[in-house]
């Protein structure tokens, strides 16, 4: 067993694991954050996106232990107050989700490319976003909430990570 | 002619607030917020964990398998084999004939004779994790005796073909022929035929979510629990108990979030049978979460058609008649409640489509092959047939000299009701008007203009048309037309007002992404004059809700709709005449509305249908009231066929280099009737047609001789990213259905049924220079690449 210190949406988080454990596993059965679903296991279609220390990493081809130091960020922690921030807000405005199970690693990716670049164009929205598949929408609705958040980031009413109660 | 039955306006009433709003989905907040729960998120106490040792070969006698050192690993509970559950009396899985000269097909559950496809599941693992599962099924010793592997599915009935079921005379599942007017004098008086052989890939849904199935046995009552990412959790049910002898509600099925399904999780499967039996034996509940190379191997695969099409043609254009062929390479087992026919069945009884053809004749069959058995994807064998049909069209139109839309339009069938050739009863709708409205949406002649322009310049774009008709609202009438009389379906749902004044809507039929508990609490709240807010959409637990045969086919919406507006009319009524009682007026007076009760023209009279449901609920003075006064009813709904329809229209830019596909842009012109909710129509549309794209260009479950299974990752069976899909314009034409209630029809599967023959024609029409034409899918670049340098080392 490895000991592994980091935080998962900003709260410590110190276990003993299997050095064989995935994160995504760690996450989802160990720390009971079943928001981050695995959907492949063989790092492409995306929906075990999280950020490490603000990267997208696909939790399903990392280690646990490979995690130990680091600040995890899942779907869990985008609106801690129980709401929707300015990016989930936009995908329920857009029709960005029909059944929600690829929806979290979009999120994440999406997260990821809003705090790099506030003004991406549609071409950049769908490069960024090619590492996640979705099967359900055709990605019309995603790339459509993707611009919206944008938008409204830019237009500095509301920042990323501000909730909004339902 | 069509059994035509008017709009009954008291199933839909005026002043309709809700249907036909762009309403955002009310069931996205749990999901944006990581708070669904699917199967693997849900967790029973003393849960073990399962999984499956799967063949690692084609076909091949079982002679010995030695469980006994993944038994004795730390951490292993049991393994099971075949020999287990047959020794406890399990039953097969039966898919019943239909036809005379099929046989049924019985499944067991784990074999224990011989093994017919790689990724059969052979034994199952129980232990205190997956990870030491699947460490235990690398200790369990099969050994094999190797047959010979049916592949080709041409070769499958020769005499000397290996015998998938020895209690079959033959690797026959069915056949059919039909035939209706006068095809062969049609084909003897025409001035043209145009014929091609169009093998058609093996596909699925492919959803992100594998499937996956937790199980727990209540000794003391006999019965079982068991969660199942499923589309059918009452199918699941009939076909489970069967397998075990049990009375229906002796099973809890709970089908709760599920991660898409498009048709892969519309079908029973063996692991829903062998969960359950482990956690029997075991005295636990046990979870198995299928992962992704068993979903790709052994989840059922889909539309794998080899079709021998014939179109005549009148010197005018004019076609005269339609012959086909189709042979489903339709795998190793049966499949329930369709069977390996389904693919073919649906591709021949659409073989007309939208087109005035008077003389068709058909001859389908399906045989046993060792690969995974085949099911239902999205637009199943319609969408095969559909890209056959629609590709040969535009090698005529091209023979011909003549434009690919005009020569459809002159063919086109009027838009009034129509009874096809086979029989097909369509409900109306704008067959001409969808491809003329692509035709302006394109800018037609502009497009061609550019599409000149840019050959010049050694650029190669193309423009492919799909009109197509889909049958929808799947009822037993539906199933009938296209040949499966057998498949009786059943579908019934509740409406209640409860004392609070909230509606709950209880029906069988799952959502997974197709957002019902915003459209059908539209269709109620309208129903009744309730706020939406306070609807209740319940479904997934057949301990909860009725019966019904599950979400598939493009059913839903219209069954659905159709069944709340029956049960919620009876609830209505009952409504009506209390708040008439406790207002002292005529029902007849009544309006209800906005949550309110109201005398008509006198909104300051309003009494809250909340105070209406406390006085029913609560108030002495409504036990006045004469009659059944239980605020809620119960009803079927079984509506005649009905068909969406549409054109989807698709520019494409090649690179006869490199085959690259690049899409440019895509038109989706949609008629579905009344629609409940066009953002919901528009999110179907899209994703329909993306994995329409796919399936033409990227999709396919590949074996080789052997029957090894090539296809076994993401990275192998490839699924069109955002990149690849490019935008999609989604316009709607609204003709009402003069036979389902609501004048709704179904309309989920038109993209994938269409697209695929619209990638193809465009893609043809930019290559129109080099001569390439397509007889296959998918067409992938080096496919494209290859027939590109086949025509011009021809010139050469």
């Amino acid at each position: 067993m490895r000991t592994v210190s980091l935080t998962v949406n900003g709260n410590p988080v110190d276990e003993e694991v299997e050095p064989r454990m995935l994160l995504s596993d760690f996450l989802r059965h160990e720390l009971g954050l079943t928001g981050t679903h695995v959907g492949c296991e063989q790092g492409v279609c995306g929906a075990c996106t999280v950020l490490v220390d603000g990267e997208t990493v696909r939790s399903c081809l990392t280690l646990a232990c490979q995690a130990d130091g680091t600040a995890i960020q899942t779907v869990e922690g985008l609106a801690p107050d129980g709401g929707l921030n300015v990016l989930q807000r936009a995908f329920q405005e857009n029709h960005g989700l029909q059944c929600g199970f690829c929806t979290p690693g979009f999120l994440m990716a999406a997260t990821a490319l809003l705090e790099r670049n506030d003004d991406p164009s549609e071409e950049e929205i769908r490069d960024e976003l090619s590492g996640n598949i979705c099967r359900c929408t055709g990605y019309t609705g995603i790339v459509r909430s993707v611009q919206a958040a944008a938008l409204q980031l830019r237009d500095g009413t509301v920042t990323a990570s501000e909730g909004t109660a339902e | 002619m069509t059994t035509s039955l008017p709009i009954d306006h008291e199933l839909h009433p005026a002043g309709a607030q809700y249907v036909g709003a762009k309403i955002n989905r009310v069931e996205d907040p749990r999901f944006l917020r990581g708070e669904g729960r699917f199967v693997d998120d849900i967790s029973l106490p003393g849960m073990l964990h399962a999984a499956f040792l799967r063949s690692p070969v084609a076909h091949a006698n079982i002679t010995s398998i030695d469980t006994s050192r993944a038994a004795a690993l730390p951490g292993v509970t049991a393994v099971f084999t075949g020999q287990d559950l047959e020794a406890e009396g399990i039953q097969p899985i039966v898919s019943r004939a239909f036809l005379p000269g099929m046989g049924d097909n019985l499944r067991e559950p784990l074999p224990t004779k011989k093994v017919r496809y790689v990724g059969e599941a052979v034994a199952v693992v129980v232990a205190d994790s997956r990870y030491i599962a699947e460490d235990a099924c690398e200790l369990i010793e099969v050994e094999y005796e190797r047959l010979p592997a049916v592949i080709d599915p041409e070769g499958a009935l020769d005499p000397g073909a290996a015998l998938l079921h020895e209690d079959l005379p033959a690797n026959l599942i069915g056949r059919k022929s039909e035939s209706h007017g006068d095809p062969e004098r049609a084909f003897a008086e025409a001035d043209h035929v145009f014929s091609h052989r169009f093998v058609h890939g093996r596909v699925a849904g492919v959803p992100i979510e594998c499937r996956g199935v937790i199980a727990e046995y209540d000794r003391g009552r006999g019965g079982f629990l068991i969660y199942s990412s499923t589309q059918i959790p009452h199918l699941t049910r009939s076909v489970a108990a069967e397998c075990f002898g049990l009375a229906e509600s002796d099973l809890q099925v709970i089908a709760p979030d599920v991660g898409g399904g498009f048709g892969i999780k519309a079908h029973p499967y063996i692991e829903e049978v062998v969960i359950p039996f482990a956690a029997r034996r075991i005295g636990r509940p046990v979870k198995w979460i299928e992962d992704r190379y068993e979903h790709l191997a052994s989840a059922v695969h889909a539309k794998e058609l080899v079709m021998d099409l014939e179109l005549a043609v009148a010197a005018d254009g004019t076609f005269l008649g339609m012959r086909g062929r189709y042979n489903a390479n339709a795998g190793a087992y049966g499949c329930f409640p369709q069977t390996g026919m389904v693919d073919a069945m649906c591709a021949a009884t659409l073989l007309p489509s939208l087109y005035k053809v008077d003389h068709v004749s058909y001859e389908i069959l399906a045989v046993y092959t060792n690969k995974c058995m085949t099911g239902t994807y999205r637009g199943v064998g319609w969408g095969a047939g559909h890209t056959a049909r629609e590709v040969l069209i535009d090698d005529a139109a091209r023979a011909l000299g003549r434009d690919p839309l005009e020569l459809r339009l002159q063919n086109c069938i009027p838009s009034e009701p129509y009874r096809s050739v086979v029989g097909m009863n369509y409900d109306g709708g704008s067959y001409q008007e969808s491809m003329e409205q692509a035709r302006d949406a394109l800018d037609y002649d502009a497009l061609r203009e550019r599409q000149a322009k840019l050959r010049e310049e050694g650029r190669y774009i193309g423009v492919g048309f799909s009109p197509f008709v889909e049958p929808a609202g799947f009822g037993s009438k539906a199933a009938a037309a296209v040949g499966q009389k057998h498949q009786v379906t059943y579908d019934w749902g509740s409406v209640t007002l409860e004392g609070d004044g909230t509606v709950t809507v209880r029906m069988g039929f799952h959502s997974h992404g197709q957002g019902h508990e915003t459209t059908f609490a539209q269709v109620a709240a309208d129903q009744l004059g309730v706020r939406m807010e306070d609807v209740r959409i319940k479904y997934g637990d057949t301990e909860g809700v009725p019966y019904s045969t599950g979400t598939f086919a493009s059913r839903s919406g219209v069954i659905g709709s159709g069944l709340i507006m029956r049960a919620g009319g009876d609830v209505r009524d009952k409504l009506l005449r209390l708040a008439a009682h406790l207002m002292e007026v005529s029902p007849a007076d009544i309006e209800l509305a906005g949550g309110k009760a109201f005398v008509r023209g006198a909104p300051d009279t309003a009494r809250t249908i909340k105070e209406v449901a406390q006085y029913a609920y609560f108030g002495p003075g409504s036990r006045q009231l004469e009659g059944d006064m239980a605020l809620t009813s119960t009803r079927s709904y079984d509506p005649p066929e009905s068909y969406s329809n549409g054109t989807i229209a698709v520019v494409v830019e090649v690179d006869p280099e490199t085959g690259k596909v690049t899409i440019e842009r895509t038109v989706a012109i949609e008629d579905c009737g009344v629609m409940l909710n066009p953002t919901i129509v528009e999110g179907q549309v899209a994703g329909a047609v993306a994995q329409g794209i796919g399936g033409a260009l990227y999709e396919e479950f590949v074996y080789d001789d052997d029957g090894n299974f090539l296809s076994g990752t993401l990275l192998d069976y490839l699924l069109a990213s955002s990149m690849e899909v490019g935008p999609i314009e989604v316009h709607h034409i609204e003709t009402p259905s003069p036979v389902t209630d609501g004048g709704i029809k179904g309309m989920g599967e038109a993209g994938t049924l269409a697209a695929p023959a619209a990638v193809l024609n465009a893609v043809a029409d930019a290559l129109s220079p080099f001569g390439v034409t397509f007889t296959s899918t998918p067409i992938t670049a080096s496919l494209i690449r290859d027939a590109v340098a086949a025509k011009r080392e021809g010139e050469q």
